[in-house]
């Protein structure tokens, strides 16, 4: 504490103030000066928004999505879903396939849909140290994972992952290749409303310990300036949009 | 309407036909043109070199000189943002002056800017003779456009100008490495940036390279010569004095 | 990291003298810095997040103590342990310390600027512990003992060649030509590191008061590995990183990322609350926040320098600047360079020593103009040069030099008076006679030999302008 003591005071002397800010009155352009407590009408009323606007916004979200650098499949069913992943794993020709627990993946069949076809389905939940381990070290070999989202966001092309229970923050980060599965009731059109619901669950008391926001490869273009895909996180990426 | 033409050090020691061509453009379009002979320098050579002692003198000069005119009228955004952005700025600590230099910074005006923004003009009398066609490329000076937010008001001229084509450069608000004490202090920097302006110029295949600021052209014409281009470089004054003459 | 900001005026000149170098830059134009061009069309109301976030920095950084209090109170709710260092040996020796007691050996690095301002890996070094950059560029000028070139870009200066070479040295197996073969070779070695290390060491981009939130904006996804493998993970953070609301994030991200790089979003954007909660799979069982000043309390103090602490570290103005496209980043001596860098190094190291930084600009003002929280650069370095012409509070006494000072005072008098101008136009005259040839100086003599190396310079008028209007012009009244 004696470290912050000082350091606080040596901010107030530059500030030329020696009192701490008797009350702290931010402006109206930090949101900070919305009232916490209007945070859940503002996220519904996002929310109400997104799932009215939910055609235009899975359209515009295919398009940002697929400028941002993922293949982008749009599917109408579960087993459409489930077959699309399948032959993506094809394509990379994946022994194994890492999976979060999202009660979507469950629900679409995925695990027999791969291992029809000879594909090992590896699902990534939290369990002792040792478990741990090993399933980090599945990550690390398997070809490709397969997640579901949080939320989508149709102003950039990104998906929002949240780490808890069921959702490891590997499956999306050590294979090379991504698949992210979206539903149409995750979309919300930016930025600000993904921030709104954020914030909403800071004071319902579930932040949780981490978010991802993705968009498109792990790209660089560290050498002379020239895109280069793939560089710690998966260079493959597809969304899959569930109609 | 009257006007008060500060011609700046530079056009006043070099460019003196700069200077001439201000006064007949200005009094073509109806102005009342004055020049109080008691005017010097801004000061922004001292200014901008951080010897703000120094540049205090001529800027007190200046408002003396210039306090009762109806408006005043710089051939030089450089010059005019002086005047307009930074007296305040040097006189942050003296109420008086700051005031004065407000009072004055409101009319103060760079030329294309009086001509289109005070007197409301974008179409330019016919000239007597048959026009002479030029193919034109403008530089926007740095200050012009990024202290005075002029940007439009000299392109609306030359495009309105009998006989002058506008030939569009790339980079045209890249600075041309001019920058007063920056060109003294770092001449082989300066010429850097020199180069790549005059091959932006090239590009375009102008007959001449036009601008609001003499200092620009001092920098791009000694370039030009140095590499042997026949472009001209011309202030936007004598273009438009050309056109209308 | 010892600075070199007296140097500027050789190494300026030795990346005028190189090709390598000049192509590299040329391509800033065209490439980041149009496609901030770009973004910054397709956002919808630009003008507005842009005044909106400086208005929001004002106001921060007017109440750091107190959204540093805020911040900090919400890590530790989180979990999260918050440091608050005066200095980067102060930051260095704490990471040192829990490095020790952990028993570290290895350590993985997220893309600092913080970092290499504190010099962290060479301290990480003598004790024993190895640090490993694994932002691919940060890898490069690690690897060359060098400092970043550029703020988004580290390893901007080097040539496919010269990378080529250097991961050859350092991983042997076969030389690579392509950045895709580069890249991947850079991957693989740098993979296994994330296994070993015990330690992560991020930056900042933005910390979130309201919620005690860590923002990291990366692309390549090294600052995930550095978040999630290894058990301990350490966020540096310059004191002005602070930012109200978690809902001001959007608009800082877009910002942020649009001027940066003119992505509508980095690949990543991650945001850290404390350590992995219990039934989290995988994550961080320690977390710590080392928050650092290092100088900053200097600008701080400055009114006229304040607003260097609204910086988002986007690297907008180094892009969009014509000198730094010339000069590179090694020429600014230290690990910050362009516009931003010749505020920021003087001021976190020494205005006198670095005296040259605040003139190593033609004041274009082409950095304000793109930069996202428009920060006034062009006034700053007036302002410091001001300070060192005439002695203020941060260069003690005056620094010109004595010709610098004469040459003022020579032109002060010959500006003067209009009597005194008219005898300083018969002097030059005089002086320019043998020069003079179709009423141009071609090769004038030193010091001013440097200035005709580029460009001719125009003989002073014969009749200047006030002698043409008292003989001419007043009469003639209107002749149009
Ligand atoms: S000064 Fe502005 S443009 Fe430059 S890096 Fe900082 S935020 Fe970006």
């Amino acid at each position: 504490m004696a470290d912050r003591q000082a350091f606080m005071a040596s901010i107030r002397r530059a500030l030329g103030r020696d009192a701490p800010g008797a009350s702290v009155q931010p402006p109206s352009e930090t949101a900070l000066s919305l009232d916490p407590a209007d945070l859940d009408a503002r996220a519904r009323a996002a929310a109400n928004d997104a799932s009215e606007r939910s055609d235009e916004l899975m359209d515009a979200l295919a398009r940002s999505a697929a400028s941002a650098g993922w293949k982008v499949a749009r599917v109408s069913t579960l087993e459409e879903a489930a077959g699309y992943i399948r032959s993506a794993a094809l394509d990379v020709e994946a022994k194994t396939v890492v999976r979060s627990a999202h009660e979507l993946l469950d629900s679409m069949g995925i695990d027999a849909a791969l291992a029809n076809v000879g594909i090992r389905a590896e699902t990534m939940t939290a369990g002792d140290e040792s478990g741990r381990e090993a399933l980090r070290e599945t990550a690390f070999h398997a070809e490709m994972g397969v997640t579901g989202a949080d939320y989508a966001i149709a102003e950039t092309g990104s998906v929002a992952l949240l780490a808890r229970a069921e959702v490891s923050r590997l499956v999306a980060l050590l294979p090379p290749a991504h698949v992210a599965v979206v539903e149409r009731a995750i979309v919300l059109p930016s930025l600000d409303e993904l921030f709104t619901l954020r914030r909403g669950a800071f004071y319902d008391g579930n932040l949780g310990s981490y978010m991802n926001i993705i968009t498109g490869p792990s790209r660089s273009a560290d050498i002379e300036q020239t895109l280069v895909t793939g560089v710690h996180g998966p260079g493959e990426v597809h969304m899959v949009l569930l109609e | 309407m009257k006007a008060s033409l500060f011609v700046t050090c530079v056009v006043d020691q070099f460019y003196p036909e700069v200077g001439e061509s201000a006064v007949r453009v200005l009094r073509r379009l109806g102005v009342e043109v004055d020049f109080q002979e008691e005017q010097t320098c801004c000061g922004q050579p001292a200014f901008n070199s951080g010897f703000r002692s120094d540049a205090k003198p001529l800027a007190k000069r200046f408002l003396d000189t210039f306090e009762s005119s109806e408006s005043i009228v710089i051939p030089s955004g450089s010059c005019a943002a002086m005047v307009r952005v930074f007296y305040e700025e040097l006189f942050h600590d003296e109420p008086d002056l700051a005031a004065k230099a407000r009072n004055v910074a409101a009319k103060t005006f760079e030329l294309t800017e009086f001509i289109v923004d005070a007197l409301g003009i974008t179409r330019l009398p016919e000239s007597s003779g048959p026009p002479r066609r030029t193919r034109v490329t403008y530089h926007e000076g740095c200050h012009l456009r990024r202290e005075l937010g002029v940007m439009t008001q000299p392109r609306a001229l030359l495009e309105a100008a009998p006989g002058v084509e506008l030939a569009p450069m790339r980079q045209a608000d890249v600075c041309c490495g001019f920058g007063g004490a920056f060109a003294v202090k770092y001449p082989d920097i300066s010429g850097g940036m020199l180069a790549d302006k005059l091959r932006h110029v090239a590009e375009t295949g102008a007959d001449a390279v036009t601008a609001c600021d003499s200092t620009c052209l001092m920098q791009i014409a000694g370039g030009m010569e140095k590499s042997g281009m026949t472009t001209r470089a011309v202030h936007v004054a004598q273009l438009l004095d050309e056109a209308m003459g | 990291m010892k600075p070199k900001t007296g140097d500027f005026n050789r190494a300026a000149a030795s990346a005028l003298a190189d090709a390598d170098v000049q192509r590299n830059m040329r391509g800033l134009y065209d490439g980041f810095h149009m496609a901030r061009e770009r973004a910054a069309e397709a956002t919808p109301n630009w003008e507005d997040l842009r005044d909106r976030a400086r208005a929001v920095k004002a106001h921060t950084i007017e109440y750091l103590d107190h959204y540093l209090g805020m911040a900090a109170e919400n890590v530790e709710r989180a979990g999260g342990k918050v440091f608050f260092a005066k200095d980067a040996d102060e930051a260095s020796r704490y990471i040192l310390d829990l490095a020790a007691a952990r028993g570290v050996k290895t350590v993985i690095k997220s893309k600092s600027m913080l970092s290499e301002e504190m010099g962290l890996n060479a301290r990480l070094e003598e004790a024993g512990v190895e640090p490993v950059e694994t932002d691919l560029g940060e890898y490069l000028i690690q690897l060359r003992g060098e400092t970043p070139y550029h703020i988004v870009a580290p390893a901007l200066h080097l040539s496919k060649e010269q990378v080529a070479d250097l991961l050859q040295e350092e991983i042997g197996g076969p030389r690579y030509e392509r950045a895709e073969d580069l890249t991947a070779a850079a991957r693989e070695q740098l993979r296994g590191k994330f296994f070993e290390a015990d330690m992560g060491i991020t930056g900042a981009n933005f910390l979130v008061a309201e919620t005690g939130t860590l923002v990291l904006v990366t692309n390549e996804g090294n600052g995930r590995m550095c978040t999630s493998m290894p058990k301990v993970h350490v966020a540096i953070m310059g004191m002005e990183k602070v930012v109200p609301s978690m809902e001001d994030m959007g608009m800082f991200l877009r910002l942020l990322i649009r001027s940066a790089t003119g992505q509508r979003l980095s690949s990543y954007v991650t945001l850290v609350n404390g350590v992995r909660r219990d039934d989290d799979v995988d994550g961080p069982e320690e977390f710590h926040l080392v928050v650092v000043d290092n100088g900053r309390s200097k600008m701080l103090a400055d009114p006229a320098l304040r607003e260097a602490l609204y910086c988002l570290r986007c690297g907008a103005c180094l892009n969009a600047c014509p000198v730094y496209r010339k000069v590179g980043g090694h020429s600014y001596g230290w690990v910050y360079s362009g516009p931003i860098g010749a505020v920021v190094s003087p001021m976190l190291t020494s205005l006198p020593d670095a005296k040259d930084l605040p003139y190593a600009s033609s004041l274009c003002g082409a950095c304000r103009e793109v930069c996202p929280v428009r920060i006034d650069i062009p006034r700053m370095l007036l302002h410091m040069r001001s300070d060192l012409a005439e002695g203020g509070p941060h260069s003690g006494s005056p620094r010109a030099s004595l010709a610098e000072r004469l040459t003022m005072k020579a032109w002060r008098l010959a500006v003067a008076r209009p009597w005194m101008l008219r005898l300083a136009n018969r002097l030059a005259r005089l002086a320019q006679r043998p020069l003079v040839k179709d009423g141009r100086l071609r090769k004038l003599p030193p010091p001013l030999s440097a200035w005709t190396r580029h460009r001719t310079f125009p003989a002073v008028a014969s009749r200047p302008f006030r002698d043409r209007w008292r003989s001419e012009l007043r009469k003639s009244r209107r002749d149009g």
